[in-house]
């Protein structure tokens, strides 16, 4: 039986029609038509379908859509600022090269985001701890860890520019 | 802004043809352009075959099997059949029984014909035996367990001892017997007993190699519609889109006209999706008969059940070296367990067996390799092919010798460093000191003599040390295949261009390499070249992207194409100057005269229509048969072993990388740091391992199968040089996917002696291994 559950994505408010055992990752992907989120393993290994729930990074498989009525869930499609506006993790990630297949990515990126939304002066150690559930087997994570201590740099410059 | 160093010092820059003598700063070459495919990749807009959704598709499940050898005597879909939602089931009763490759290079001496689509035999645990098709996955795979099997169980072999053994059970009715897929492999070169004769010290090991995964983070998927003219359309997560339709075509017995296969972006292959896949024949079969689209997608306990892993194996190794070093006699017997089925067993055994006739030079080798087959799931192609296993033992044996002459393993290592002029592997002469420079710069950057006498004396429980490993490896599969690139380039009546290239996108930053290379010859802005890739109706054929060659085989038929392209736009630029195009050059975008008189145009000026002349039309192709290239590196490294838990720490890694030229040095960068970080996977924790008992995968997936990740990851200090350029290759530029997996599993290995006074002669090297050894030791 399926039902219905309202929830907000990338800000906008939907409504869905879903089936009891469907997983939010399934339904963000099938659903709702947001395939940016990946699915490397379905069982909570991988943080390749991570996404934002209620402000906190969760790995959409394990999550029943079921679950997330009324919820806010924000997924990479919703990480820039506008179409023509990346946001300047996304920036960075081109600049540094810090994906390569880009399968996970969306994954890293989004974590890379609740990471700095929390803790907006991270050390090299606290990076690598925030991403220990993101499995990248392309980079080996040099250069996802320069592009997002890069990006903190720059964001609080940025805040500090707006401040002074 | 990023950690890696180019370096050209050692020789000097690169002299390369096709600059017109323009200024250095003008070039795209050597330059970390902003790659064309990560917008899409960074904003989740990339299109991955798993992301295709038609209209009616269906979702397949294959049934795997869990006895590891058996007859199948009965299989019953009836209650399968019957469950609502189910639009077909798949078994060896009814689909096409075609004898094919596994491995998709059907006219090339690294395969076999050894499998079925299904047969009516299953050879391992966990091997696809019976398919189906339904509404929902659900309702699939509550279908798979409808289908009754009874199997007629057979004597089955899971190690190498026992597929070896006199009076084996065998599991195929072909090859040359005894578990063989193929005759022996010999190499022999000069006269090994003399050399041995002539030795000061001689030395015998036995090395044990384990089963690592590529473990790509995108599972195998496919998609398969078939259109109301008969034609498939299959998008596929492949390597090798051209290969997957010759395969497909000739099984199901269809022309390739009506075989289009499509790939567009892809979660990583590193070498082990070039295979053609059950899944592949599976989805086309189901979507044939429902005449509906079908998807089937694996879960990540079927890309190791039903995936390709490295060939685990052993190797017995003898070398005889005199007082100064010099290595005077090379034996090895290399016996590699390829699994169920041959996939690249073949190729994998010929590449390692005549891998070790080179590295560290000696003029008499006496080599044999041999490739059987067990009850255990398949290996494949994976990264480093074959080079990986016997270069772990070959520089691993060179690190003990160094310590029995009482050298320095560099020392020794630079003593018999392959030079100019040398044999290679393929049997070409080795262009450029590469490994010497590798060497040389990586001792120098880390400090070598004194960082490898502070490691002396340590008594504590974390003991530190040094090491250093080494590799060559070939641009291209030559002479096992006999490869072909090819690329199409046009420039449109803007002045922009198109290249058409057959070579697939694994992520490596391929394409932009092959724009780079195109926009360098042409003399146009890397920004004026799009790509189109990914479409096997449309893109010229390409052998698929492996053997590290794309940037060095197709990107030199793009930068050929490209040339033709600069000479059909000279020739419309001198109609609209009315001057000689052999007195033109294009620089900047702008076509001016060499000698810098008269006035010039911009490309777009001399395509574009005016009254008069009409726009031009310009469309080149480039096709280049490469032989091989080598490129070298050396990687230094420092590790920390925990005494008591045996826990190995990788502290630092100090890669030193040879290939010609550095086409983008970022994406060059990711490609090492990458190959590293698999390469310490399958030194220290990854090991896919099958219960000898019964022939069951035990660790089928992420939890189990431990992977270095973030937290793991040392730092990595990324040297590139340019000193050994290839004239084959474009600007010189060789291969570099490969290379960074290889060097950095005996440099741990020779770091972790250095620190606990302990050899592994294996990979992995667990920390159960450590303490087991500690404690036998102590
Ligand atoms: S797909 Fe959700 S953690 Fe892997
Ligand atoms: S870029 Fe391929 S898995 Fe991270």
């Amino acid at each position: 039986m399926k039902r219905m559950i309202t929830v907000t994505i990338n800000g906008e408010e939907q409504e869905l029609a879903v089936e009891p055992y469907r997983s939010l990752l399934d339904t963000l992907r099938v659903e709702a038509g947001l395939t940016g989120s990946k699915k490397g393993c379905n069982v909570g290994d991988c943080g390749a379908c991570t996404v934002i729930l209620d402000g906190r990074p969760v790995n959409s498989c394990l999550v029943l859509a079921a679950e997330v009525d009324n919820c806010d869930v924000r997924t990479i499609e919703g990480l820039q600022h506008a179409p023509d506006r990346v946001h300047a993790l996304q920036d960075n990630f081109m600049q540094y090269g810090a994906a390569q297949c880009g399968f996970c990515t969306p994954g890293i990126l989004i974590m890379g985001k609740a990471l700095l939304d929390e803790n907006p002066d991270p050390t090299e150690d606290e990076i690598r701890f925030a991403l220990a559930g993101n499995i990248c087997r392309c980079t080996g994570y040099t250069k996802i860890i320069e592009a997002i201590r890069h990006t903190a740099r720059q964001l609080a410059e940025e805040r500090q520019g707006v401040e002074s | 802004m990023n950690a890696s160093v180019i370096d050209t010092t050692a020789k000097g820059a690169v002299e390369t043809e096709g600059r017109d003598g323009r200024g250095e700063d003008d070039g795209t070459i050597g330059r970390s352009v902003k790659r064309q495919d990560l917008l899409e990749k960074a904003t989740g807009h990339a299109k991955f075959a798993g992301d295709i959704v038609l209209p009616g598709m269906l979702h397949g499940k294959i049934k795997r099997s869990d006895v590891a050898h058996a007859r199948i005597r009965r299989i019953d879909t009836s209650k399968a059949l019957a469950l609502p939602g189910v639009k077909a089931v798949l078994t060896h009763e009814n689909v096409p029984r075609v004898l094919h490759y596994g491995s998709p290079h059907p006219r090339s001496a690294s395969v076999t014909r050894d499998q079925y689509i299904f047969d009516n035999k299953v050879r391992y645990w966990g091997e696809g035996i019976a398919a189906v098709a339904a509404i929902s996955e659900e309702i699939a795979e509550e279908a798979l367990d409808l289908i009754e099997v009874e199997y007629e169980e057979l004597p089955a072999v899971f190690t190498l001892d026992e597929a070896t053994a006199a009076d084996a059970p065998q599991v195929h009715d072909r090859g040359p017997g005894g578990n063989q897929v193929i005759d022996p492999i010999r190499v022999s070169r000069g006269d090994v007993d003399s050399g041995f004769a002539e030795a000061d010290l001689i030395l015998e090991g036995e090395f044990e190699f384990g089963r690592p995964t590529a473990c790509y983070m995108e599972p195998n998927i496919c998609v398969s519609q078939w259109d109301g003219n008969d034609k498939l359309t299959m998008w596929s997560s492949t390597q090798t889109a051209f290969m997957v339709r010759g395969i497909l075509a000739e099984v199901l017995g269809v022309p390739l006209n009506r075989v289009r296969v499509l790939v567009d972006h892809m979660g990583g292959g590193f070498g082990a999706k070039q295979d053609l896949f059950q899944h592949e024949f599976l989805c086309a079969l189901l979507a044939r008969e429902t005449r509906r689209p079908v998807r089937m997608e694996f879960s990540r306990k079927e890309t190791f059940l039903g995936g390709r892993s490295r060939h685990p194996g052993t190797m017995y190794l003898k070398q005889g070296f005199r007082r100064d070093g010099t290595i005077t006699a090379r034996q090895a017997r290399i016996t590699l367990n390829t699994g169920a089925y041959g996939s690249h067993g073949p190729g994998v055994t010929t590449v390692g067996t005549t891998a070790l006739t080179s590295l560290y030079r000696c003029n008499n080798v006496d080599l044999e390799g041999r490739c059987i087959y067990t009850n255990t799931p398949i290996a494949g192609a994976f990264r480093g092919y074959g080079v990986v296993q016997v270069y772990y033992g070959l520089d691993i044996q060179l690190d003990e010798a160094a310590e029995a002459l009482g050298m320095d393993p560099v020392e020794l290592k630079l003593r018999n460093a392959v030079r100019e002029g040398d044999l290679a592997p393929s049997g070409h002469p080795i262009i450029g000191h590469g490994l010497e420079d590798c060497l040389r710069r990586g001792a120098e950057e880390v400090n070598w003599g004194p960082v490898r006498q502070a490691t002396r004396n340590q008594d504590g429980v974390y003991r530190r040390g040094w090491g250093v490993g080494c590799e060559m490896h070939g641009s291209s599969a030559y002479p096992g295949i006999k490869e072909q690139g090819n690329a199409t380039v046009k420039m449109n009546e803007d002045g922009t261009v198109t290249l058409l290239t057959g070579a697939a996108g694994l992520g490596t930053g391929a394409h932009t390499a092959l724009a780079q290379i195109v926009a360098e010859e042409l003399g146009v802005a890397f920004e004026d070249v799009s790509v189109v890739h990914g479409d096997t109706d449309i893109v010229p054929w390409d052998i698929g992207a492996f053997a590290s060659h794309t940037t060095f085989m197709v990107g030199r038929a793009a930068q050929q194409a490209a040339a033709d392209i600069r000479q059909q736009l000279l020739a419309q630029a001198a109609l609209r100057l009315e001057r000689d195009a052999a007195d033109l050059a294009v620089r900047r975008g702008r076509i001016v005269a060499v000698d810098g008189s008269g006035s010039s145009l911009s490309v777009r000026e001399a395509v574009s229509p005016t009254p008069g002349i009409p726009a031009a039309h310009l469309i080149a192709n480039g096709t280049y048969t490469p032989t091989k290239s080598y490129s070298f590196a050396a990687h230094f490294v420092e590790v920390e072993v925990d005494t008591e838990t045996g826990q190995i720490r990788v502290l630092q890694v100090v890669p030193v990388h040879e290939f010609g030229k550095v086409i983008h040095p970022v994406a060059a960068a990711g490609q090492i740091e990458g190959g590293i970080q698999q390469g310490i996977g399958h030194t220290l924790s990854e090991d896919y391992v099958v219960d000898t008992s019964n022939g069951r995968s035990l660790n089928a997936g992420f939890v189990d199968y431990k992977m270095p990740l973030a937290m793991d990851m040392p730092p990595i200090r990324t040297i590139m040089l340019e000193t050994a350029p290839d004239p084959g290759g474009p600007f010189g530029a060789k291969g570099i996917g490969e290379d960074p997996i290889i060097a950095i599993g005996p440099a741990i290995a020779n770091a972790v002696y250095d620190a606990i006074g302990v050899r592994f002669h294996c990979y992995p090297i667990t920390p159960e291994r450590v303490i087991n050894a500690l404690a036998g030791t102590d």
